[in-house]
């Protein structure tokens, strides 16, 4: 599984970096508009570890917003499930909550928390909760009928039962969207930090764009793609450990 | 001929006449050649000149329809002229060194500005930056990767102060930290957002003052018009008639006689400056768009040209020399 993350991404990026190096060599451009191999490959060896460090810094905050993130979007998504009153609050306040863009409210938080830490965290939260949180309703408010019939009828049934039951036969979906939202946590934090804060690697994107560096910004994606591929890999392997580990237990 | 006969013909002449009328009244049918100009920066009193220029009809009387289009921090003019979507641009020296040192083909026709706007906003009661060496100890706000981190470090070289003797602080677009005190030395546009913060601070009883490079021997080149080598190559004609109009649309721009028709072409663009705040702005880029009114507007100063390449070759933004004033080629002034 994650090999064949890493892989896809392999082609992915060569892909990206072909049509580039095309469409250069088509329109006979300068090193100026679109770098050249030699010239990437020299500012790889140049900038690797300087951007690995700064990739590593992003990643961090992403994963952290990205927890918080599943944490409100499971607390908002199970408190909402439900057809009443209360249910229908939650939702309605969730879903206003992310129709403001996070962009424009972005430089009202960094006046409010400073260009650090929390602001990066509080973005890459906001981006990839409501994602999340739109397929937590929806697979906690979907009755698994077979199944919880039994328990209803037998007047067993608990909420915190009706959440696990319907958690375990979605567990492939929620998988899946947790894996998606890891890019949008990232995408969150490279945003916030090309905004306004002064670490990872969104700022040092945002310095290669003012020297018009266009090889750097290629490297630094390679970098930025390659992580989010393990680590998309590695959540998919805990999900179908967790998975296995439920079905046995 | 019958007068049923007669009548057709009657009309036509009569339409004949018209037509003949209305073609005469309007003169002859000059095709405008279309062109695009990318700007570096939003409209606001620093292209003052380009805008009066199109309004004016200083370009389209020289057979000119041009699309002024603003820029911003994404847009890259030089980019824009290798690529065809723009035919003129404006650009920074430092822009246009870098392009040419990964092997643009850049031309430079005009030097907007004599002075660089970009200089160092503080609050005068509380230090005085005579020196350079007056910014030892202290907080300098600079925007890494930015013209202005390149010519703090500049300026620092040549009285050998390295950033270890001074505080130096990433800024952004958000002046909180310099409202703040916390960065109490912040670099800014003097004819624009210099205008701005002043009034900011003067409504708080602030008095402040500015911290010119050009002052402490650093002439780093600002904004300059621009073109591609093939424009001249292939369009000699409508690249002369393109600076001529647009210089002498800077020219009447920056004739203080003038002011109010500025201020009215600029607003049409930037509607969020007072007119107050607008014609202080002017006041101050006319500053630097022609310090001395024996230089003409749109003279390339070669020497701060080569001072710039040198600056960036120091500081290692270009692997090498890539012979600048040799793509300086400055056109008949109108």
């Amino acid at each position: 599984m994650l090999h064949r993350r890493v892989f896809q991404f392999f082609i992915v990026y060569l892909l990206g970096i072909g049509l580039l190096f095309g469409i250069k060599l088509a329109l006979n451009l300068s090193d100026y508009v679109i770098p050249g191999p030699t010239g990437v490959w020299h500012t790889g060896q140049a900038e690797f570890s300087r951007y690995m460090g700064d990739v590593l810094d992003t990643f961090a905050v992403a994963v952290i917003g990205q927890v918080l993130s599943i944490l409100m979007a499971l607390g908002v998504g199970v408190a909402g499930r439900r057809a009443t009153w209360f249910g229908s609050f939650i939702k309605v306040a969730a879903y206003n909550v992310q129709a403001y863009p996070i962009v424009a409210i972005a430089p009202i938080l960094f006046i409010l928390l400073g260009d650090g830490f929390l602001t990066r965290l509080f973005i890459a939260a906001m981006i990839c909760y409501f994602p999340l949180l739109l397929s937590v309703i929806g697979i906690m408010s979907e009755p698994v009928v077979d199944i919880e019939h039994f328990y209803r009828v037998t007047g067993r049934m608990r909420w915190q039962l009706e959440v696990k039951i319907r958690a375990f036969e979605n567990l492939h979906k929620l998988t899946t969207v947790i894996s998606g939202s890891a890019t949008l946590a990232m995408a969150g934090t490279i945003v916030a930090e090309f905004i306004a804060a002064n670490a990872g690697i969104g700022y040092s994107i945002r310095i290669a764009l003012y020297q018009s560096d266009l090889s750097k910004i290629l490297v630094a994606l390679f970098i930025i793609g390659i992580t989010l591929s393990l680590y998309q890999g590695i959540l998919e392997l805990l999900g179908a450990g967790l998975k296995k580990a439920w079905a046995a237990g | 001929m019958g007068p049923r006969l007669a009548f057709p013909w009657l009309a036509a002449l009569i339409l004949l006449c018209l037509v003949g009328n209305t073609l005469v009244a309007a003169g002859p049918v000059v095709e405008q050649e279309k062109v695009t100009y990318r700007l570096k920066w939003l409209i606001n009193a620093s292209t003052a000149g380009d805008v009066f220029a199109l309004d004016q009809g200083f370009l389209s009387r020289q057979g000119l329809e041009v699309a002024v289009k603003a820029g911003g921090p994404e847009r890259d003019a030089v980019r824009e002229l290798e690529l065809g979507y723009a035919q003129f641009g404006v650009a920074s020296a430092d822009q246009v060194i870098r392009a040419l040192a990964k092997g643009a083909s850049v031309v430079v026709l005009a030097q907007l500005f004599q002075v660089n706007p970009l200089q160092w906003i503080y609050r005068a009661d509380d230090f005085s930056l005579s020196r350079i060496q007056d910014l030892a100890g202290r907080t300098v706000g600079i925007t890494y990767g930015g013209n202005d981190e390149t010519i703090m470090r500049a300026l620092l070289a040549t009285v050998g102060m390295n950033e270890h003797q001074v505080r130096l602080a990433s800024v952004r677009y958000d002046y909180t930290p310099f409202f703040r005190n916390q960065v109490p030395i912040w670099p800014v546009y003097r004819n624009t957002q210099g205008i701005f913060l002043s009034d900011k601070l003067a409504a708080e009883g602030e008095r402040v003052a500015f911290f010119d490079p050009f002052e402490h021997g650093v002439r780093f080149v600002a904004n300059s018009i621009v073109t591609s080598k093939k424009m001249i190559d292939l369009h000699p004609q409508t690249v002369g008639r393109f600076t001529r109009a647009l210089l002498a649309g800077w020219q009447a721009a920056m004739a203080p006689a003038n002011e109010n028709a500025v201020i009215r072409a600029v607003t049409k663009y930037d509607r969020d400056t007072s007119e107050a705040v607008m014609r202080r702005q002017l006041a101050a880029t006319r500053q630097m768009i022609q310090p001395d009114p024996d230089i003409p507007i749109g003279h390339i100063d070669i020497t701060a040209w080569r001072q710039t390449e040198q600056i960036m070759i120091q500081q290692r933004l270009i692997p090498g020399p890539v012979n600048v004033i040799g793509r300086l080629e400055p056109q008949q002034a109108p």
